[in-house]
This record gives structure tokens, sequence and C-alpha cells, in this order.
């Protein structure tokens, strides 16, 4: 499954998680998912996915990005993934991913991102 | 079905520093002491399982408190205008004087994280009065991989992007459930309470350099870290370890940063292990 489906499935699995719609109700916001030469635009909107966007693209404006790898990230969606592999910031501690742009968004909305990527893990999605 | 804990809770009144402060206890369990220290941003409920462990507590003296500002301890009269900073001299102030208000002889200080890192500057600093050192998701210092000023914000819930964080420390084999109540005593913490313990825990680096002078072939010291920690890494505590004379260090495979509180059943098994290791000498 490539990035852009993957996250369709996430987004999916989203639209079923009503605690998640009120975590990330005030996070309007596009975040960039790279993973190697991958890239998809995700729009969020009170809580839920709004669409996604296959990048690249220069002129689409993102608030924050997670920069990775295919391996990483399919490592990151194991059910029991291994240490680092289990938390953005821990791949990002191991060197398999960047964040960048306005990290003091990501963190004010930390919960909800998080729960949502981890929503790719198999079983969860 | 109904039950009632064994843990008995109390208050210490003291002051340190020159301030009133009322001070949070908890104990159980009769025989050795063992004063427990909760990490930063939390307080001693992170303990309980091992304050409620009825095979442990028929040999083990059990004492577990809430920092000054943590949990059910107050902050000292005029916090309102205060910037909360913990320091090594304040939270060394603190353990002695509970040991002394508690009149507790020469105990075991197991510490987890921030408790962890006070135990072995206490073990450099204040030997005489221990009997032995369980350093959890310890080493001698630790920089931030974060910006600690996010976690006191008028925009945003501090104890929330805390928990979110150090979500990032826990394993994901722990139950669910210890896993969300590990990260709700993050939530309660008051407003700037956990950017304070990490200003000492990410900035005191005056241990650097000194954990040659520890002895633990006097007093035991055992360090145990979690293999999902991503603070405090298997290698900052074996480095760690390695520098002090004598002491000896356990990889805790499938936890996090939090193990007495994210992961109770495995983690006891580790703390056992580690209580066997405290031999008088």
């Amino acid at each position: 499954m490539n990035l852009h489906d993957r996250l369709l499935a996430i987004a999916s699995a989203l639209d079923n998680q009503p605690h998640l719609h009120k975590l990330g109700a005030l996070f309007d916001e596009c975040v960039l998912i790279e993973a190697g030469e991958d890239s998809v635009y995700v729009f969020f909107h009170r809580g839920r996915v709004e669409k996604l966007v296959e990048g690249p693209s220069s002129r689409t404006p993102w608030r924050f990005a997670l920069r990775t790898d295919p391996d990483a990230l399919n490592r990151f969606w194991q059910q029991v993934p291994e240490p680092g592999f289990h938390d953005i910031f821990g791949l990002v501690k191991i060197g398999r991913a960047k964040i960048e742009g306005d990290v003091l968004a990501l963190v004010k909305n930390l919960r909800f991102f998080k729960e949502f990527l981890a929503l790719g893990r198999d079983g969860q999605a | 079905m109904m039950s009632i804990e064994p843990i008995i809770g109390r208050y210490l009144n003291c002051e340190l520093d020159g301030l009133r402060q009322r001070i949070y206890f908890e104990e159980a369990g009769a025989g050795r002491p063992v004063l427990c220290l909760h990490t930063a941003g939390a307080d001693s409920r992170q303990w309980r399982h091992i304050l409620n462990d009825e095979k442990l507590a028929q040999s083990h003296h059990f004492i577990a408190f809430d920092m000054p500002w943590h949990g059910k301890s107050l902050p000292p009269e005029g916090w309102e205008r205060c910037e909360y900073l913990l320091t090594t001299d304040a939270y060394i102030e603190t353990v002695l004087a509970v040991i002394k208000g508690l009149g507790l002889e020469q105990p075991i200080l197991a510490g987890c994280s921030m408790g962890g890192r006070i135990a072995l500057q206490l073990a450099l600093r204040h030997p005489g009065a221990f009997s032995g050192f369980i350093a959890i998701e310890a080493s001698d210092f630790q920089p931030a991989w974060y910006d600690i000023d996010w976690f006191h914000r008028p925009d945003a819930h501090g104890g929330e992007m805390g928990a979110a964080l150090v979500s990032a420390n826990i394993a994901p084999q722990g139950p669910s459930r210890d896993r969300w109540w590990t990260q709700w005593m993050f939530m309660q913490s008051g407003p700037g309470v956990f950017r304070g313990d990490l200003s000492f825990y990410t900035r005191d680096d005056s241990l650097v350099g000194r954990l040659g002078e520890i002895d633990a072939h006097s007093t035991p010291i055992h360090l145990l870290v979690g293999d999902y920690d991503l603070t405090c890494t298997p290698a900052d505590a074996k480095r760690t370890s390695d520098a002090i004379p004598g002491a000896t260090c356990a990889v805790m495979k499938g936890i996090g940063h939090f193990p007495m509180s994210e992961n109770p059943a495995l983690f006891r098994q580790h703390f056992v292990e580690a209580l066997g290791r405290m031999t008088r000498r």
C-alpha cells in the first residue's frame, strides 16, 4: 500500500473515532507527510481529514511536515513497533525522521496527531 | 467487589529553604525502609503498585511522597507570584527533610527519572544517609530534545501537551489502562510544574565528570533502564553505570521511562531483583 492509500485508510478510520473529533476540533491545518519520494498533504478540519493531496507541490502551504522514509513508516505502523519506531519523536531521535515547520502547532495538537497516525498500526485501520 | 488498599496517606509539615511546606506522603508495609521518588511532572501515585504489593510489604516499609507543588503537596505560600524552578540543592534538601521528618533509618532510595538523577546526586553528596540506591531511568545528564517552555503557556494546556510528549517514552507493550493512567498524572500537574522540574532535569549538569567519586562498593547502586526510553536511553544509563565504581545496570525490555507506572507487573520483576542487590555493607 502506498503512502496515499495508507493515509486514506487512516483518514477513514478517523471517522470512527469521536474522541479524536473533539481533540482535533481546533486543528484546521495542512500537514505534509513525506516518505522518501512519496509525499501527501493532509488537510485536517474539525478533527477529521477533509482531503488528501498527493505531492510534490511547491504551491501548497503546510503548517508542519513529517519527513521520513518508507521503511521507517512501515516499522512505525507495526502493531508493536521496535524502540524508536514507536513514536514520531522516536523516529527523530534515532535519525529516521525530521519534523519541520511550526513544531509548536504540532505540540499543541500532539495527542490528536499521534493518535491519528497510530490508526495506521496493524489491526487499527 | 469492594476493597480498601493498605496504603496510608498523611502529611508532613516542615520548613524548606525558609518556606513552610505541607508534604503529602504515602506508606505501606513493615521492615527495611524504601523511599520512592516520582518522576518530573507527576506524583507518588506512580509507585502505588509497589506500595500495594503485599508480598514485598512483608519485609519492606515503602514510603512515597509528592514533591512540593506536586500531587497533594501544596506549593508554598506566595506561589502565585513565583516561577517554579527545581534545583539540585532544593531537591536534596527536600529528600533529606522527609527522611528526618519521618524518622527513616538509612532507607534505600528508589527514584525514577529526575528522582533517579537526585538519587545519584545523593549517592555522591550524602551516601551515609542511605543503605542503597535504585536509580531508574537515570543518568548524569540529559539535555532537552524539546523546548521546556512549551509546557507553560497561556494559550495551551501544559499538562496535556506534556502528557502527549512523554507518551513518546512509554513502551507500547504495557497495558493500555496503565499507559493512559501514567499520562493522566502529567495532565493533572499544576501550571508550570513540569517545566520547572525539567529545568532541573535538563539544565543541571553538576553531576557530569563526578560519577567516579561515587562509591557503589560501599553503598550499592543499581540502575534500571527501559529499552523504549527515548529520554534516558539504555546507552545513557550504561554510560552512567560504567562511570560509577561498583555500580550495576540492567536493561528492562518492553518498558519505557515510567516503569513502575506504565507496566507494573513487568517492572516488579526488575525491582525485586534490584532490592536483592541492596545488601548492607
